[in-house]
C-alpha cells in the first residue's frame, strides 16, 4: 500500500501542491491526469524523494517511505535522462546493478527487457544514436530492469508509436497483476480510462477528483441524456431543455437536466427514435470541467 | 560502498576506452620521455676529436685531465691541412705547434678549457726543464690532484639534476591534477544537465555518486601518473642518466604519488561540488574560476620552489593545504626536507581533504537536483 498524505509544496509565492493525497493498493494502477503545471510531476518527485514536501508524508506498507524502499521503486522522470555515450545494453545493466541486482540477474533482466521493448538489435549502439522513441524505450527499460516494487512513471506513453504503446501497456499490466502498484501520468485520457483502476485529477495543486474510474465518472460531472431522432418534425424540440444538433436527417438532443420521460414523449411524437439514454461523462469531459 | 565502486567502475570503463584517453596517455609518455632526454641534448657532446700539428706532448696531458669526456687526437702534417680539417668539421679543433688553437668560429667551451689547461701544463713542464730542473721532479711537481667538489649544503652536489626532477614533478602534478579535476566537474555537469542524476539519486546516495566519480577518475589520473613515472625513469635509464639521479629517487616518486592523491582528492571534491551548481557545460569554466586560480597559485609557488626549495615562502606554503600538495613534493625532489615538515604537511592536508569532502558532499547534495539557473553557493550553504 502506497499512500501520500496531505502533501504541500511551495515555490516562492506559488503553491505547487496544496494538500494532495492519494493511495494505492497492491496491484492497483493509478492514472494521474491534470493540465501542464498542475502538480503531477511535483507529486511524483516528492514520492520518489527527489523533492522534499513542505508538509505531508509518503508511506509505504504502513510506515514512512525510506531510501531503501525507494531503491526498489522504478521511476521514469519527466525530464528523460540517459548517458548518451553509453551503449543501450550496458546502460540498462548498469541501472540494474545500481538497484542492487547481482551481475547475473541484471544481465538476464536486461536481455529480457530489450527483447520485450523491441530494442534488442540496438543493444550495442550508443544511446545518442537512437531515435527519440527508442531512447524512450531505453528509459522505460531502465525504470523496469530491477522488477520494481512500485512504478512511478511520468508521462511514459508520450512520444511512443502505437506498437510501443501496446508493448508498454502489456508490460505494465503484467507488473500490475504481479501485485505492483503503478502510478503514471498521461494526457491521453482514453488510455488512462482504458488501463487504470483508479484516477486522480489534479488542478492547480489540488486533487479535484480521485478514486476508481467508474466512481469518478459516476460522481463527477453530470450525466447527460442523449436522444437521437430521425426524420423529426421541424421544431419538435422547441420548449425542451438542452441543445439540438442536426446531422443529415438525424437530430441529436443533449439534455443535462429535466424530466427524461417528457423528452422521450416529445421525441416519439416527432419521429423515429434511434437512441435514448443517460450517459456517463467521459474522463475527458470530467477533466475539462474540473480544469475549467 | 559497493554502489560507490559501481559508479567508479563505470567512469573507468567509459573513459578508458575513449580515444582521447589512450592518445592522451601516449602523448604524455612521449613528452615525459622527451623531457628526460633533454639534458642529453643540451648537455653538449661528450667526445671530441682534436687535430695536432707538431709536438704531441699535449696528447697525454689532455688525456689525464679529461674526466667526463673522451678526446681523440689526429695528426696533421701542417697548419693548412689542420685548417682544412677544422673547416670541413672533421675535427672539433686543432692545436698548431703548441702555439695556436684553430676552431670553426668559437671552440666548444669545455673542450677549450681542457686544451688550454693541457697546454698550460705542457708548457710549464717544458720551461721548467729548459731552466735545468730535474725532469722527474718537474713531472712530479706538476702532477697536481684536481680539486675535489664537496657540498656543504643539504642540496648536495646534484642540485641541477634535482631541479630537473622537481620540474618534471611539478609539471606532471599540475597537468594531471588539472585534467582529472576538470573531468570530475564536467562529469557532474553531464549528469546534472542530462537530468540522469534525478534517476541515479533514487537508487544511490549523493555521496556515493560523487565519491564514485572522484575515485574512478582518480584511478585514471593515477594510471596517467604511473605512465609519467615509468616513461620518465625508463627513458632516464635508456639515456644513461640513472647514475646522475639523486639518491632517494624512490622516495621522491612515492612522495609524488601520495601528494598527487591528496591534491586530487582536495581539488576533485571542490570541482565536483562547484560543478553541481551549474547545469550546462558552458558554465563549468566560470564556476571553476576561483578553484583554478587557487591551483595556478599553487603551481607558481611550486615552480618557484624548484629554484629556491629552502626559501621561506616555499617552506611555509609547503605546509599549508592545498598549496602543500604541489609545493611539498617539489621541495622533496629539489632538496632534503626534514621529516617533521613532511609529516606536518601531510596531516594538515589530510584534514583539509576530509573537510573539503564533507563540505563538497553537502553542497553537491543540495545543488545537484536544482536544475536550471546557476545555484548560488551562499544559498546552498545557508539553507538548513
Amino acid at each position: 500500500m502506497l499512500e501520500a498524505q496531505g502533501l504541500r509544496k511551495r515555490y516562492g509565492a506559488k503553491d505547487a501542491l496544496r494538500d494532495v493525497s492519494l493511495s494505492l493498493r497492491q496491484g492497483e494502477m493509478f492514472g494521474f491526469v491534470g493540465a501542464n503545471g498542475a502538480g503531477k510531476t511535483t507529486t511524483m518527485r516528492i514520492i520518489m524523494g527527489v523533492l522534499e514536501a513542505d508538509e505531508g508524508e509518503v508511506r509505504w506498507q504502513g510506515r514512512p517511505l525510506s531510501f531503501d524502499d525507494r531503491r526498489g521503486f522504478g521511476y521514469m522522470p519527466e525530464e528523460r535522462g540517459l548517458y548518451q555515450k553509453m551503449k543501450v545494453g550496458e546502460q540498462i545493466d548498469y541501472f540494474g546493478r545500481l538497484h542492487g541486482l547481482t551481475p547475473a540477474a541484471s544481465a538476464a533482466a536486461t536481455g529480457e527487457l530489450i527483447e520485450r521493448l523491441g530494442i534488442a538489435e540496438r543493444r550495442n549502439d550508443r544511446v545518442e544514436a537512437l531515435s527519440l522513441g527508442n531512447q524512450q524505450r531505453v528509459q522505460l527499460a531502465v525504470a523496469l530492469v530491477h522488477r520494481p516494487t512500485v512504478l512511478i512513471l511520468d508521462e511514459p506513453f508520450s512520444g511512443l508509436d502505437p506498437i510501443a504503446v501496446d508493448a508498454l501497456a502489456e508490460v505494465l499490466a503484467e507488473r500490475r497483476s504481479a501485485g505492483v502498484p503503478v502510478i503514471f501520468s498521461s494526457h491521453q485520457l482514453e488510455l488512462v480510462e482504458r488501463m487504470c483502476d483508479s484516477v486522480g485529477i489534479i488542478s492547480a495543486g489540488r486533487m479535484v477528483a480521485a478514486g476508481p474510474v467508474e466512481e469518478v465518472r459516476a460522481r463527477e460531472g453530470r450525466r447527460t441524456l442523449k436522444v437521437v431522432v430521425r426524420d423529426a418534425v421541424p421544431g419538435w424540440a422547441d420548449g425542451l431543455p438542452g441543445t439540438l444538433t442536426t446531422e443529415g436527417d438525424r437530430q441529436t438532443l443533449t439534455v443535462t437536466e429535466g424530466d427524461d420521460q417528457s423528452v422521450l414523449g416529445a421525441a416519439v411524437r416527432a419521429g423515429r427514435v434511434e437512441h435514448f439514454g443517460w450517459e456517463q461523462p467521459t474522463l475527458t469531459e470530467i477533466f475539462r470541467e474540473a480544469v475549467a | 560502498m559497493s554502489n560507490l565502486w559501481l559508479v567508479a567502475r563505470r567512469e573507468i570503463a567509459i573513459r578508458a576506452r575513449t580515444r582521447s584517453f589512450v592518445v592522451g596517455l601516449l602523448v604524455t609518455a612521449v613528452m615525459v620521455a622527451g623531457v628526460s632526454f633533454l639534458p642529453r641534448l643540451f648537455g653538449g657532446p661528450d667526445s671530441f676529436t682534436v687535430g695536432l700539428v707538431g709536438s704531441a706532448a699535449l696528447e697525454p696531458a689532455v688525456k689525464t685531465l679529461a674526466q667526463d669526456v673522451t678526446v681523440t687526437f689526429r695528426r696533421f702534417p701542417d697548419e693548412a691541412a689542420a685548417r682544412a680539417a677544422v673547416t670541413e668539421g672533421d675535427v672539433d679543433a686543432a692545436v698548431v705547434d703548441n702555439r695556436s688553437l684553430l676552431a670553426d668560429g668559437e671552440v666548444q667551451q669545455s673542450l677549450g678549457a681542457l686544451l688550454k689547461s693541457g697546454h698550460q701544463v705542457v708548457q710549464t713542464e717544458e720551461r721548467l726543464r729548459a731552466a735545468g730542473l730535474d725532469p722527474a721532479k718537474v713531472a712530479e711537481a706538476t702532477r697536481v690532484p684536481p680539486l675535489q667538489e664537496v657540498s656543504v649544503s643539504a642540496a648536495s652536489g646534484d642540485a641541477g639534476v634535482r631541479a630537473g626532477v622537481a620540474t618534471v614533478v611539478v609539471l606532471a602534478l599540475f597537468f594531471l591534477l588539472m585534467s582529472s579535476v576538470m573531468q570530475v566537474a564536467m562529469g557532474v555537469v553531464e549528469e546534472k544537465g542530462s537530468r540522469i542524476v534525478e534517476l541515479l539519486l533514487t537508487s544511490i546516495r549523493p555521496w556515493q555518486l560523487l565519491g564514485g566519480k572522484i575515485v574512478g577518475l582518480g584511478v585514471l589520473g593515477l594510471v596517467n601518473l604511473v605512465v609519467v613515472i615509468v616513461a620518465g625513469l625508463g627513458s632516464a635509464l635508456a639515456a644513461g642518466l640513472v647514475a646522475d639521479l639523486p639518491p632517494g629517487m624512490a622516495g621522491i616518486v612515492a612522495g609524488a604519488v601520495v601528494w598527487f592523491l591528496l591534491g586530487y582528492a582536495f581539488f576533485a571534491a571542490m570541482a565536483g561540488s562547484l560543478g553541481a551548481l551549474v547545469s550546462r557545460q558552458e558554465e563549468v569554466s566560470s564556476v571553476l574560476t576561483p578553484m583554478m586560480t587557487l591551483m595556478m597559485a599553487a603551481y607558481f609557488v611550486a615552480f618557484f620552489a624548484v629554484a629556491q626549495p629552502t626559501a621561506t615562502l616555499a617552506r611555509v606554503l609547503s605546509l599549508i593545504p592545498p598549496f602543500s600538495s604541489m609545493v611539498m613534493p617539489v621541495r622533496m625532489a629539489a632538496t632534503e626536507v626534514p621529516l617533521w615538515e613532511v609529516a606536518l604537511a601531510a596531516v594538515l592536508m589530510v584534514l583539509a581533504v576530509v573537510g573539503v569532502l564533507l563540505l563538497g558532499a553537502r553542497i553537491y547534495r543540495r545543488a545537484v537536483l536544482r536544475t536550471g539557473a546557476r545555484v548560488g553557493l551562499g544559498e546552498v550553504l545557508r539553507n538548513g
